[in-house]
């Protein structure tokens, strides 16, 4: 007895081999898997591996990414080497389209995919930051730096004037609602992402019907597959500094400025003034000069920059299992991240979990379930704005130099209240030590599904999923922080959001080779989505003192509870034929029923249809062999934007109080319009694309080329005031977004010494087609300046408008020659007549600038060698304008110390400025007549760029190093994120916009929270 | 499904599931009562308040005494008469009636349907119906032809191409809400409501409209039943019937007032602080912030009151007393002063009826019809109050212009001068004679570029 077990156990066999590439080399990573079991490994870092069969006549399945799936029978051999074939530009691999998968080589629309590699060698704390340069199409502009800060997502340009721009997340299926802190992908570690597949066209979007015209981003995260357990341990740490500082005055030039400016306002203002007047004689404050600019020789300079930027630690740690048997599979994590941002008193902490569930309950029944759980806390800091509203950037570059950080007393020093003839400024570290706005977001996004196959090739598929989103945050503004006063009423203000969300759906897919050439796959289902938002606000002032740092230290002086609730209803339906495999064509219909939407116009319908035809599959191409794979795609659909706010189409009553009887008594009346046909924003659009694979998958292109037309756009418009209101929202107009995309996968070079390129690049051109024939304009506005950008027929949406400096005027002569301008003097700003009416006033602005790109790129290399791979992630735009309000509020000579401003100042004939940017800034002048520092083309700058996103160099260690310590697999790297930009730019960084995701008011730079360059080291470990 | 997609905000009201019980008729009614702050009515009762730019600034009574700013174009735009198509204060004018329009069109649509106790919806159509015509009085005679509405718009196109119709027509539409009106609108009103329209005001409203179509029988019957009613009289002194202490039951000289409250709770009204001297602290008056200047009286108008015209003193001062103790000699109405309350926030009342005017009305009507010795103890009633002497004898011509006079004086600043002038037909007489360049198509307000660019189909008045 006992030698028969012994002989069982001596029969079983422990396989060994090493698994190769193409080039021989050993694939790390390789999956290895007893075919039909849980058991399996992995392979080390020279490809080699070793298992201990459970039979000996088993099949060993090895399966990588990119490479074709290989099976092998044992046959009680005890060595297997194998040798992958890479899977010829990627034909076999899976894109996740809306409700469903398709093999890439399927694919009629355009999408692109990125996957887990390319998102995670960027250390940010959210996805569509890395995502940044890495899509055609895909527009990603990180507008703030700080943790947690603002991204802007655009597919193919904005599409919409009014109403949302940003595109539809969709993570594991289920679209989610954009609320909380930053955009939803915040709540989620890129650690945790297998892929992104962003949906560009109309046959791809249209399967979201109402909330596809701005294209879908569809994130998928790590499942679990069958196999022994795999642990992952990855973490990083560094440190991040300002990108760029900006040039400052010290005091002597600060002071020289200032003196200047004075005189010069003193001057224009009182003609019989002189500058020896001292303060007694001149009128007021505004032009005393105080007799430490006089004399400025031993003033002290502070430099603010140093002041409020830091160098900030940032930290990353997340542990991850994944593995299961054939009838249960799981993929777990956990991760916190840490950010502490470059402004003092600023950071983000995310902690976050995942748990991926897949089983098999019988042979007909599958499920699963996710879970996604994330707890955020934020400190904000109030970088940008007027330092009026304690922007702290403002505050830094207006500070006057001479000002210390902190007196000898130990107190902070500013100019409050305003001294020497300055403006009233906070000290800006002051203000970000003192104000305290912290915010945090629970939120947990679960989905479970359960998949029943009734025949072959016949699936009925129900989910249920709930989204649940709750943010707070606490701001406490002290007695001791006024912008403007020593001392200031306190005021706190509290905030609470429940954001709720479920989504059910249902689906029945069917796919089936209908015997010979013909493969059909059709898809049908229903879904319905509700999301439930309450939120309530809670301000208090009148506080007896700063103990109590909360709304219950003062009296409750204002209250606003808002509850909104928007739901969705849809059918949709999708077909695919496949003739040949050379012949395809894809069609989907999705109709969305939504309580936004007006009553007579509750249901919306959004077909789309799409043919692509696989020419490298034809006879005629059989003899061309270096060409792997020609596909020539064609798309036209028409999608929705319903992102034009809850209750549009509905009559609200308004308060209209009155007095009856000597008392208040309440009284109400409609305050806006029923509009029973408002419904979504409609759009368009055709696509025309290739895919190209040659030389056996070393260069692989896709383009496309597309036109949206976006019609139906909500508009506030004007209403006759014989409705018995003067405005409403209706749909009306159109925007067209037409452009290029092109995207270039290159294996230079293969063998030991392995070069890859990635590039893409997107021209994309926007124009209003059409308004309302009564809003011309709408104009977009941004402190300080209203009116900013206007979006008008023939132009792009939000252009700046404003008026256009031609010059200065030398001499006082030469401005009364020209006239037009009768406060000119000489070294004040010469407009342009725009009207030619012989004078200049706001009849006289014009387009002076577009904050849109020409066109945008990405271009990233990837080196390996032995074990050390090599990343260079770059993107760059062309062609975009930003308009500097931080110059424009503060070139009077008064509230800047940016040395650029001194510099360039128009001193006399003979020293007109340094004509920095090709112009000519004009005197310093405070109060000056001529209106020097009116919203014009002086402050609108080219922001092209090129950024140096990122360089990782990485090491993977060689396997027998780590044998001893039971390690599979260890890699070490060190990166630079934002290591250099090139632009002309003259602020802290090109990509800015302090109106978020309001795209009438684009690309102004107004004390944006300045980009970061990070350093990291890095440690991947898998056991 | 339907269900699912029928979503009701919950923090805000819709009109949806309103206008059902007689809880909502009410508050819909106060709703519609409140547009008489809107400013292109009486606003708060200081310079923004439409009805008095274009009825006493652009008349011989007042000027704007206020500095000429940007801000202020507009204003100075009527004071100057150089009137532009895009004035605001005539733009917020034909808005604002129109707003009012619309919220009574609703009430008087969703009515017939709603039940409720009967003699509640009787009342509320009575006031929805003289609101009506109150807001279409004005803007007959401010603009001529107007567009007709009476009946609620549900879409944001659904007044794009309404023109214009003739003044007849809505001076039918006028008559016909105030029929209506003076039968379902009680004869009482308890102090408790005081503030809401009675029988009278619409009988003494729809007497102002017969007088200005020349119905003279007809306007001297409705003007007569209120004088008979008893339930009026003149306050003495004249000051009592614009002090904010007499309470509105107790003076029985105010019809219907736009109601204002002190209090810093919304409803105070400017009318005392915008009228004190431009740009001297207001202090010195009783109140906060710097004096506004507005409808300062001309030297004609301090001339026009007779000597011994009680109510000189109680409705303008020609100086006021500076901090140092001198003498500042500027014009400014004094008849809506009340001290203590913030700028911006006192509690005088705005009288739109007064039976001091549906007396002089009632001569008016008499004179007219050739009744001048049964004219004469209506005029003569109201200067006894002012304490000036009985006007005897007069030939009509001269009763005319007694009537016009005493109107002038005793109705000052209360929004009547340019009304009274126009349906005379004088204004333009008057106005040359005293030497401003008032021209015949002054008689009507430019239809506002807003209007004439969102509907085609309006045509503008003559001379604009």
């Amino acid at each position: 007895y006992l030698l028969i077990t012994f002989q069982a156990l001596a029969q079983i066999n422990s396989l060994t081999g090493k698994v190769t590439d193409e080039n021989n080399q050993g694939i790390p990573g390789v999956n290895v898997l007893e075919k039909g079991t849980s058991n399996g490994t992995v392979t080390g870092t020279d490809g080699s591996y070793s298992l201990r069969l459970n039979n000996n006549g088993s099949v060993v399945v090895f399966s990588y990414i990119g490479y074709t799936t290989e099976e092998m029978s044992v046959n009680n051999q005890a060595e297997i080497n194998v040798k992958l074939v890479p899977d010829l530009q990627t034909l076999g691999e899976v894109v996740v389209v809306g409700y469903g998968e398709q093999q890439k080589k399927d694919l009629t629309g355009a999408i692109s995919s990125v996957n887990a590699k390319d998102i995670q060698k960027i250390q940010v704390s959210s996805v569509d930051q890395a995502l940044q340069g890495q899509i055609a199409g895909v527009q990603i502009s990180t507008t703030s730096g700080a943790p947690g800060g603002n991204v802007n997502v655009l597919i193919r340009g904005v599409s919409s004037i009014t109403g949302g721009v940003q595109p539809l997340f969709v993570i594991d299926g289920y679209p989610v609602s954009n609320a909380g802190i930053g955009n939803p992908l915040n709540t989620i570690n890129p650690n945790d992402i297998e892929s992104v597949d962003v949906l560009k066209d109309a046959s791809a979007t249209a399967i979201y019907g109402s909330r596809g015209s701005n294209g879908v981003i569809i994130i998928t995260t790590k499942r679990g597959k069958s196999g022994a357990p795999r642990i992952e341990f990855d973490s990083y740490m560094g440190f991040q500094e300002v990108g760029k500082k900006l040039d400052l005055m010290n005091a002597q030039e600060f002071a020289g400025m200032v003196v200047d400016a004075r005189n010069a306002g003193y001057l224009d203002n009182f003609p019989n003034g002189n500058i020896n007047d001292n303060n007694t004689v001149r009128p007021g404050v505004n032009f005393d000069i105080s007799d430490k600019y006089r004399d400025p020789s031993t003033l002290p300079t502070t430099d603010w920059q140093d002041a409020i930027f830091r160098r900030a630690p940032i930290n990353n740690y997340q542990l991850s299992a994944t593995g299961g048997t054939e009838s249960i599979r799981y993929a777990v994590s956990g991760g916190y991240f840490s950010q502490e941002g470059i402004i003092i008193n600023s950071g983000l902490k995310r902690y976050n979990f995942r748990a991926n569930l897949d089983g098999q309950l019988s042979k007909n029944l599958a499920f699963g379930v996710s879970l996604l759980p994330s707890y955020t806390q934020l400190r904000e800091v109030p970088a940008s704005g007027h330092y009026g509203a304690l922007g702290i950037i403002a505050s830094a570059t207006g500070m006057d130099p001479s000002v210390p950080v902190y007196n000898e007393d130990g107190s902070y020093g500013n100019t409050i209240p305003p001294v020497d003839g300055n403006a009233a400024i906070q000290n800006p570290v002051k203000i970000a030590n003192e104000l305290q706005n912290p915010s945090s977001q629970f939120r947990i996004l679960s989905n479970a599904y359960l998949e029943y196959t009734l025949l072959e090739g016949l699936k009925l598929r129900s989910s249920f999923g709930v989204d649940l989103n709750y943010y707070k945050s606490n701001l406490w503004n002290p007695s001791t922080l006024s912008s403007s006063a020593p001392t200031g009423p306190a005021t706190a203000r509290a905030s609470n959001t429940e954001n709720t969300n479920w989504l059910s759906e249902t689906t029945l897919s069917y796919k089936k080779n209908l015997g010979g050439d013909h493969l059909i796959n059709i898809l049908g289902g229903f879904t319905a989505q509700r999301a439930y938002n309450n939120s309530v606000t809670v301000t208090a002032g009148n506080f007896p003192d700063d103990l109590i740092t909360n709304i219950n230290g003062g009296i409750v002086n204002g209250g606003n509870q808002n509850i909104e609730v928007n739901n969705l209803v849809s059918l949709l339906a999708r077909a695919n034929y496949s003739y040949k495999d050379k012949y395809l064509l894809t069609a989907t219909v999705r109709s969305d029923g939504s309580s936004r939407f007006g009553k007579n116009n509750r249901w919306g319908t959004f077909p789309s249809a799409s043919i692509g035809w696989r020419i490298s599959n034809e006879n005629f191409m059989s003899n061309i062999t270096f060409v792997n794979d020609l596909k020539l795609r064609a798309s036209y659909g028409v999608t929705g934007n319903n992102a034009i706010g809850n209750y549009r189409a509905i009559s609200l009553l308004g308060s209209n109080n009155y007095v009856i009887g000597d008392a208040v008594v309440p009284g109400l009346a409609a305050s806006s319009l029923s509009n029973n046909d408002l419904s979504w924003e409609s759009q368009s659009q055709l696509d025309i694309g290739i895919d190209l694979s040659v030389w056996n998958g070393r260069v692989n292109i896709t383009s496309d080329y597309y036109d949206k037309r976006n019609k139906d756009m909500l508009f506030n418009i004007q209403t006759p005031s014989a409705t018995g209101f003067t405005n409403a929202f209706v749909n009306v107009g159109e925007v067209q977004n037409k452009g290029i995309e092109l995207g270039i996968n290159t294996r230079n070079l293969v063998g030991e010494f392995q070069w890859s390129t990635s590039f893409n690049i997107t021209f994309n051109k926007n124009k209003v087609l059409a308004m309302n024939e009564e809003t011309a304009r709408i104009f977009g506005s941004t402190a300080p300046r209203a009116n900013s950008n206007v979006t008008q027929v023939g132009y792009p949406i939000g252009v700046f408008y404003g008026r256009r400096a031609i010059g200065i005027f030398n001499s006082d002569q030469e401005a009364a020659e020209i006239g037009g301008q009768p406060n000119a003097k000489a070294g004040d700003i010469r407009w342009k007549d725009v009207n030619e009416d012989g004078k200049i006033d706001d009849n006289d602005r014009e387009v002076i600038g577009n904050p849109n790109p020409d066109f945008f790129f990405g271009f990233n290399n990837s080196f390996s060698y032995k074990g050390f791979t090599l990343d260079i992630t770059t993107n760059g735009m062309y062609g975009q304008d930003v308009y500097n309000a931080m110059f424009a509020i503060n070139n009077s000579g008064v509230q800047n110390n940016l040395s650029f401003i001194d510099e360039a100042r128009w001193r006399s004939p003979e020293e007109p400025g340094s004509s920095q940017y090709g112009r000519l800034w004009g005197r310093a002048i405070r109060g000056g007549l001529n209106g020097n520092t009116s919203y014009s083309s002086l402050y609108i700058f080219d922001a092209s760029y090129w950024r140096i996103r990122n360089i990782t160099l990485a090491y993977t260690l060689p396997a027998a190093w780590l044998k001893n310590i039971k390690v599979q697999n260890a890699r070490v790297y060190v990166a630079a994120n934002n290591l250099y930009t090139f632009t002309k730019y003259i602020g802290y960084d090109p990509e800015v916009g302090i109106a978020e995701s309001n795209q009438t008011a684009f690309g102004v730079d107004f004390g944006t929270y300045p980009l970061n360059r990070s350093f990291t080291l890095g440690l991947n470990l898998s056991f | 499904c339907e269900d699912f997609l029928n979503e009701v905000p919950q923090t805000a009201r819709s009109a949806e599931n309103f206008y059902k019980t007689g809880a909502d008729f009410n508050n819909a009614i106060i709703g519609a009562y409140a547009n008489f702050k809107h400013p292109g009515l009486y606003g708060n009762g200081g310079t923004n308040a439409s009805m008095l730019w274009l009825t006493e600034v652009v008349s011989d009574n007042s000027t704007h005494g206020a500095t000429k700013a940007v801000s202020n174009l507009s204003q100075f735009e009527l004071d100057e008469f150089n009137i532009s198509l895009s004035n605001t204060v005539t733009t917020s004018a034909w808005t604002g009636h129109y707003i009012g329009i619309g919220r009574v069109n609703t009430i008087l649509d969703k009515l017939p349907a709603a039940a409720f106790d009967e003699a509640l919806k009787a009342r509320y159509e009575g006031e929805a119906r003289f609101l009506r015509a109150y807001n279409y009085f004005n803007l007959v005679r401010l603009f001529g032809d107007v567009q007709l509405i009476d009946k609620g718009i549900d879409n944001p196109y659904g007044a794009n191409d309404i023109t214009r119709t003739d003044a007849s027509v809505i001076y039918d539409l006028i008559i016909n809400d105030l029929t209506i009106a003076e039968n379902n609108l009680p004869a009482t009103i308890p102090a408790v409501e005081a503030g809401r329209t009675s029988k009278w005001a619409a009988k003494a409203l729809l007497g102002k409209v017969y007088l200005t179509r020349n119905q003279l029988d007809l306007a001297a019957q409705k003007l007569n039943e209120v004088i008979t009613s008893g339930q009026f009289n003149l306050s003495t002194p004249y000051a009592a019937t614009f002090s904010p202490a007499t309470s509105y039951t107790n003076n029985k000289d105010v019809i219907l007032a736009v109601q204002y409250k002190t209090g810093l709770v919304g409803q105070g009204s400017a009318l005392w602080s915008d009228l004190t001297p431009w740009g001297v602290q207001n202090t010195l008056f009783g109140t906060t912030g710097s004096g506004g200047g507005f409808m300062q009286p001309t030297a004609d108008m301090e001339n026009a009151y007779e000597p011994g015209d009680l109510r000189k003193e109680a409705s303008m001062q020609t100086a006021y007393k500076a901090a140092n103790g001198s003498t500042v000699n500027v014009r400014h109405v004094v008849k809506y002063k009340q001290e203590g309350p913030q700028a911006g926030d006192a509690d005088t009342d705005f009288p739109l009826l007064r039976y001091a005017d549906v007396l002089l009305m009632y001569a008016e009507a008499l004179n007219n019809q050739g009744q001048t010795s049964a004219a004469e103890p209506f005029l003569n009633q109201v200067r006894a109050r002012a304490g000036l002497p009985e006007k005897t004898g007069l030939s009509q011509a001269d009763f005319s212009l007694a009537v016009e006079q005493e109107r002038r004086v005793e109705l000052a600043f209360e929004g009547h001068r340019w009304f009274d002038l126009l349906r005379t037909g004088r204004y333009v007489e008057v106005m040359k004679n005293k030497g401003y360049p008032v021209q015949e198509f002054h008689y009507l307000y430019p239809i506002p570029q807003r209007e004439t660019d969102l509907n085609s189909q309006l045509t503008q008045n003559p001379g604009y």
